[in-house]
Order: C-alpha cells, then sequence, then structure tokens
C-alpha cells in the first residue's frame, strides 16, 4: 500500500489529517471572517463546517476556506444542530449578534465541542453564570474573544502590576467608549416594519433566535441591531468585555465581581461607573478613555497602584508613571493579540489547558459588566453580593438579572 | 503619586446614524408608567403590540403580581407570548408558577415549549409529575424542553424519573435528559444529598450515555472525589 507522506506527517511542516483540529463555523460575518483568517493560517487546524442563516455569507465563508485549504471540503449549513452533530468536528467559532453567543455556546458544549466565542459572552447575569456552569459541568473548553488577554503590551502592564512596581493596587480603569456609538442605555425602540424577504434569502425567525420578537427591518440584519436592547448591552457590555475583563486578567480579579456600583453621567456622555470589589480596590468604567498625552488607543485600560500607574491599549505604546519608565521595554504590535489568542486557542485545545479567557473568567467579567448596565439603568448605586450572586439594595434590579428568551430557546 | 487621569473625554467620531424609530414605536414615557397604567395598557384591546410588549417587560421589573392574569393571557399569543414570560418570570409570586402550570396544559406547540422554560427557569417543583410525563410524549421538542426543566427543578424525584427515561428515550431526547441529569446532580450536591448525586452520576457514567454527557458525569465524580471537596 503507497500512503502519501502528507497523511503521516512526514512532509516538512505537514500535519498529519488526525493529528488536525477540525473546526466548525455559525454565525461567521465580517468580524467572525477576521478570527478566521487566523485559524486559516494554523496548519494544526482545518476549518470544515459553516452555519449561516444567510445563505450569501454561507457561500463566501465555504469560499474562503476552500480557497485556503485548495479543496471543496467545508460544507454548509442552515441548522447548528445539524453541524454540531458531526462527530469529527472538535471545536466551533461562534461570531453571531451577541443574543445568540450564550445559547450557542452551550448546546455546543452539549454537543462535546470546544468553543471560541465571540465578546459580548452573554446578554444577562444569569447567561453569564449559566455559560460558565456549563463549561465547568462538560470541560470543554471556552475561549472568549477577549483577544487582548494575548498581547504583549497588556501582558507588560499585568506583569508590572504583579512584580510590585506598581506597589499595592489601587484603582483599575477600564475604557467603556465612546459613547457616540454606543451610549449606556441601548433604545427599546422598534424600527418600523418592512417586507420580510424570502426565507432561503434570511429566516427572520433564526435570526432572532432567542431575542424577543419584533416586526422586521433590514436594518437590523446589516449590522444596525447594536444599540437596541434586546440585541444588545449598549456600550458598558460592548467595550467592557474587553476592557473590564483585561482589569480582571490584569489584577487576578478572575474569580470575583465589585460589591458597588456607582452610575455617573447622562445616556450621551461622558459617563462613569465607579465600583468597588469587597478588598477596596476600585473599578472606574470610563467613557472614552482619558485625554491628553494619555492616547493609548481604543480598548485602553489602566492600573494605579500606590508606587506608580501604568496604561495601554490598542495604539501598543504604554503610558505610564516616571519611575515605572525604566521598566517598560518594547513589545510586539497589539494587533497580533488577536493572533496569539488563536494561536492559544488550539494549543489549549491539543494541550486541554485553560486558556486566559476561559468561560469562568468571561462569567465573572461579564456579570460585572452587566450589573454596571443595571446600576446604570436604574440609575442609583447598587450593592451587590458575591456570594447571593443577587443586588442587596433593589428587587428592580435583581428582577434585570435575567431576560426571557423567545421560545423555544433556553440556556 | 499616580497621575489621576483627567475627566475630559476623547472627542470619537460618530457612525452614521440608523433609521429612527416612528412615533409610535418609542418606548417614551412607558418606561416610567407605574403598574396601574401598565395594567390598563393590557387590558385595552385596542392597545398597539408595542405597547403591550413593553408593558409586559416593564410589569416584570415592577414584580407586579397583579398583572400576572393579564400576562398569562398572553402566553398564546404569536408575537407577545415572549413579553409575557419576561414578565412572569421574574414576579416572585405562586400565582406565576400556577398560571405558567395551567398554560402548560393547555397550549401546544413552540408556545407550550416557552412555557415549559419559563417553568425551568422559576424551578417550579409542582410541575415535575406534569415534565416527567411529557419526556415520553411524541414532541421531540416538548420532551427536550421537559426534560431540562426536570433537570433544573431538580431533587430526588426528578432524579428517579430522568433515571427512569435514559433508556426509554432515544436521539435527541436522549441527549435532553442526558443534559438534565447532569444538571439534576449537580442540585443535588447544592442540596447536600451528595450520595445521590454520585450514584446519579456513576449511573450517567454507563456506556450507553451520550459521550458527551458519559465524560461530564466523569468528570463530575472527579471534581467531587478531589480532596478539597470530599467530606471529612
Amino acid at each position: 500500500m503507497i500512503v502519501p507522506s502528507v497523511v503521516l506527517g512526514q512532509r516538512a511542516g505537514a500535519v498529519p489529517p488526525s493529528d488536525r483540529i477540525l473546526f466548525g463555523g455559525i454565525g461567521i460575518g465580517s468580524r467572525g471572517a477576521h478570527v478566521l483568517s487566523k485559524l486559516l493560517k494554523i496548519p494544526q487546524a482545518k476549518f470544515i463546517a459553516i452555519c449561516d442563516v444567510r445563505n450569501e455569507r454561507r457561500e463566501t465563508i465555504k469560499s474562503t476556506a476552500d480557497q485556503n485549504y485548495g479543496d471543496r471540503d467545508c460544507q454548509m449549513y442552515g441548522d447548528q444542530y445539524e453541524l454540531l452533530a458531526r462527530q469529527d468536528i472538535d471545536a466551533v467559532l461562534i461570531a453571531t449578534g451577541d443574543r445568540w453567543h450564550t445559547p450557542l455556546s452551550i448546546i455546543a458544549a452539549q454537543h462535546g465541542k470546544d468553543v471560541y466565542c465571540e465578546k459580548p459572552c452573554s446578554m444577562s447575569i444569569e447567561e453569564s453564570w449559566a455559560l460558565g456552569d456549563a463549561f465547568r459541568r462538560y470541560g470543554k473548553l471556552y475561549q472568549a474573544g477577549c483577544q487582548r488577554r494575548n498581547g504583549a503590551n497588556f501582558q507588560l502592564c499585568k506583569d508590572l502590576l504583579k512584580s510590585g512596581a506598581l506597589g499595592k493596587l489601587k484603582t483599575l480603569y477600564a475604557n467603556v467608549g465612546p459613547s457616540v456609538n454606543w451610549p449606556p442605555l441601548p433604545s427599546r425602540d422598534w424600527l418600523a416594519e418592512e417586507p420580510l424577504p424570502a426565507k432561503q434569502v434570511l429566516d427572520w425567525d433564526r435570526w432572532l433566535g432567542p431575542a424577543p420578537w419584533r416586526p422586521y427591518h433590514s436594518s437590523y440584519v446589516r449590522g444596525g441591531w447594536r444599540n437596541f436592547y434586546d440585541f444588545h448591552g449598549g456600550g458598558i457590555l460592548e467595550w467592557g468585555s474587553h476592557t473590564v475583563d483585561l482589569c480582571h486578567w490584569a489584577a487576578d480579579l478572575d474569580d470575583t465581581q465589585p460589591v458597588e456600583y456607582e452610575p455617573v453621567g447622562t445616556n450621551t456622555g461622558p459617563y462613569f461607573v465607579n465600583c468597588t470589589y469587597a478588598n477596596g480596590v476600585k473599578l472606574v468604567m470610563r467613557d472614552n478613555g482619558w485625554d491628553g498625552a494619555l492616547k493609548t488607543g481604543s480598548c485602553s485600560f489602566r492600573i494605579e497602584g500606590d508606587k506608580g500607574w501604568v496604561e495601554t491599549g490598542d495604539a501598543t505604546k504604554i503610558e505610564c508613571s516616571d519611575n515605572i519608565k525604566p521598566l517598560l521595554r518594547p513589545t510586539e504590535d497589539a494587533r497580533m493579540a488577536l493572533e496569539n489568542h488563536v494561536n492559544e486557542l488550539v494549543r489549549c485545545i491539543k494541550t486541554r489547558q485553560a486558556p486566559a479567557a476561559s468561560a469562568a473568567a468571561a462569567a465573572n467579567s461579564h456579570v460585572t459588566c452587566h450589573a454596571a448596565f443595571i446600576a446604570y439603568q436604574r440609575g442609583k448605586t447598587l450593592q451587590w453580593d458575591t456570594n447571593k450572586r443577587a443586588f442587596t439594595n433593589d428587587e428592580i434590579a435583581n428582577r434585570m438579572r435575567s431576560r426571557a428568551l423567545r421560545e423555544p430557546w433556553r440556556i | 503619586m499616580p497621575q489621576t487621569p483627567s475627566t475630559t473625554p476623547v472627542v470619537a467620531a460618530a457612525k452614521p446614524k440608523p433609521p429612527e424609530p416612528p412615533p409610535s414605536l418609542r418606548e417614551g414615557d412607558l418606561a416610567a408608567l407605574a403598574a396601574p397604567a401598565l395594567i390598563a395598557i393590557l387590558k385595552d384591546a385596542a392597545a398597539p403590540e408595542f405597547r403591550k410588549a413593553k408593558a409586559c417587560v416593564r410589569l416584570g421589573e415592577l414584580g407586579a403580581r397583579e398583572a400576572v392574569p393579564l400576562l398569562a393571557a398572553l402566553l398564546d399569543d404569536e408575537h407577545l407570548s415572549v413579553y409575557a414570560r419576561y414578565g412572569l418570570e421574574p414576579i416572585k409570586d405562586p400565582s406565576v408558577d400556577d398560571a405558567l402550570r395551567a398554560a402548560a396544559g393547555k397550549l401546544k406547540g413552540v408556545r407550550q415549549i416557552g412555557v415549559i422554560n419559563s417553568i425551568n427557569k422559576r424551578r417550579d417543583y409542582k410541575a415535575g409529575p406534569m415534565l416527567a410525563k411529557m419526556i415520553h410524549g411524541t414532541d421531540v421538542d416538548l420532551a427536550r424542553a421537559a426534560a431540562a426543566a426536570l433537570g433544573s427543578v431538580g431533587g430526588t424525584s426528578a432524579m428517579r424519573d430522568l433515571q427512569a427515561a435514559l433508556p426509554k428515550t432515544s436521539g435527541m431526547t436522549r441527549m435532553a435528559v442526558a443534559d438534565a441529569s447532569l444538571v439534576c446532580a449537580e442540585r443535588l450536591l447544592e442540596e447536600g444529598k451528595r450520595e445521590e448525586a454520585m450514584a446519579f452520576y456513576t449511573a450517567l457514567t454507563a456506556p450507553d450515555v451520550p459521550k458527551p454527557v458519559r465524560l461530564a458525569a466523569m468528570n463530575g465524580i472527579l471534581r467531587e472525589e478531589s480532596p478539597a471537596r470530599r467530606p471529612r
């Protein structure tokens, strides 16, 4: 029998097919395609299936994958259950709209799949806990799309805190702006009804999925779903899922949440939510970051200790107090974070090690964002009991911890 | 001393304006209405769907138990059923559970599944016998929802019903029963019924149990048998 050398992994750089992690994708739009572009470069992985409610997107992603591998292996699905039923698929990329993130991630875990899911990972406090519980229950690997946990400039800031150079941790700052795009309070309005497209072009019922029913409007489908409460958690969740998450990671707060949330500002910005952890550390969620010399880019975060401070963001550069400057070193471009992140995903799937942006970490950082979002909606300072997972001074806020999912969906 | 950031925000370019909602589809003053005014909207047969939807959500936030019959009356509405459940789910009153159980016995199709999912969320133990029966029905989607709800309700009775259902179900229903069994085992642990939970986990490691659940059950046993978790 003649066996091609590539099958045995004997060709230089070749990976035997049996050693390849097979991926499927659900709801891969522009952001998902960006993540996919990094995955396609990794020889230890192969992307072999795409599920989407939009025919044109299915075909686009299939074409991208097939061109990359020089074959026609990528299969297309309109129903996620058909894709998830495939025994050969090890892991899925989920990059749908936010409303689908938790339900689909949990369904994937129930089917024995590892998951990469875009952020925000959940639509409510209840969904955040359910996500963490499901991945702990099934022992499956989950990586949130919080790629900055694998960014060198962000890592250096974390290292500076850990080394003691910043002294005792006092305050964390998370950029949750700009509010001109996504204000803290998304709209609860509906757009006027437009005629529904044919189901084979767009399945509106499936597009809505677990979100409450509303009449069709093409703007939602074109990406305009953001800023509508039924589909979106506003600026706090949109950006906090990155930057609050960074604060938790950098300060080893991945297993807790603040106990107090004080909203400040208006819906047109600038706005803040001042939070306090049980150990006295402050977390300031801040619209638009900071001005002056500290132009560290989008998704910036800042750590202040009693001996110094440090700040970085997507512009790569690190700003800091004078005493920290001698400790700085050049880091790779912040844009490398996503590539590092996807590499970490594949590595962790192989080694079964938890990635930095695990489901448990995502649950805690997202609960923090949701609690701040609820405080902003309530317009009052809320106290939070981390053990009871409940607000202690506002019953309406407690009733806002969960959202009903449209039938037949559940978590 | 650390330099405290200035309070001046960086000015960012705004995205193109999205379409404007028509006045009739704006929440406006609805957000501030008290329960009696919201209830009046639900009572008004001529009130538009949008206003009823918003009234349901707001009544849930307010925890208005007096609105339960009106919310329950919308559980069969094609568009508003999810809003009715949005309203009902957070209201802490047994009348909600009574209404959901009654609706679960009457409704059909996805509306019935939605109600079962609300029972799941509220963990209504009185629904246990009804849910256990539904698992064995011919409607696979309903059976799966019922299994999930039974696991969420938890307790010894649910454990027995799920254990009994496992060998009698197949395909997607069997997967749902197995998944619900894992949840039920966790509920037993929460209630301090460790021996029952461990026995349930062990039963779920049988070769004929769906692989993801089998592995998860083994994972559960390992987690609970770790020195930190084992009772001393």
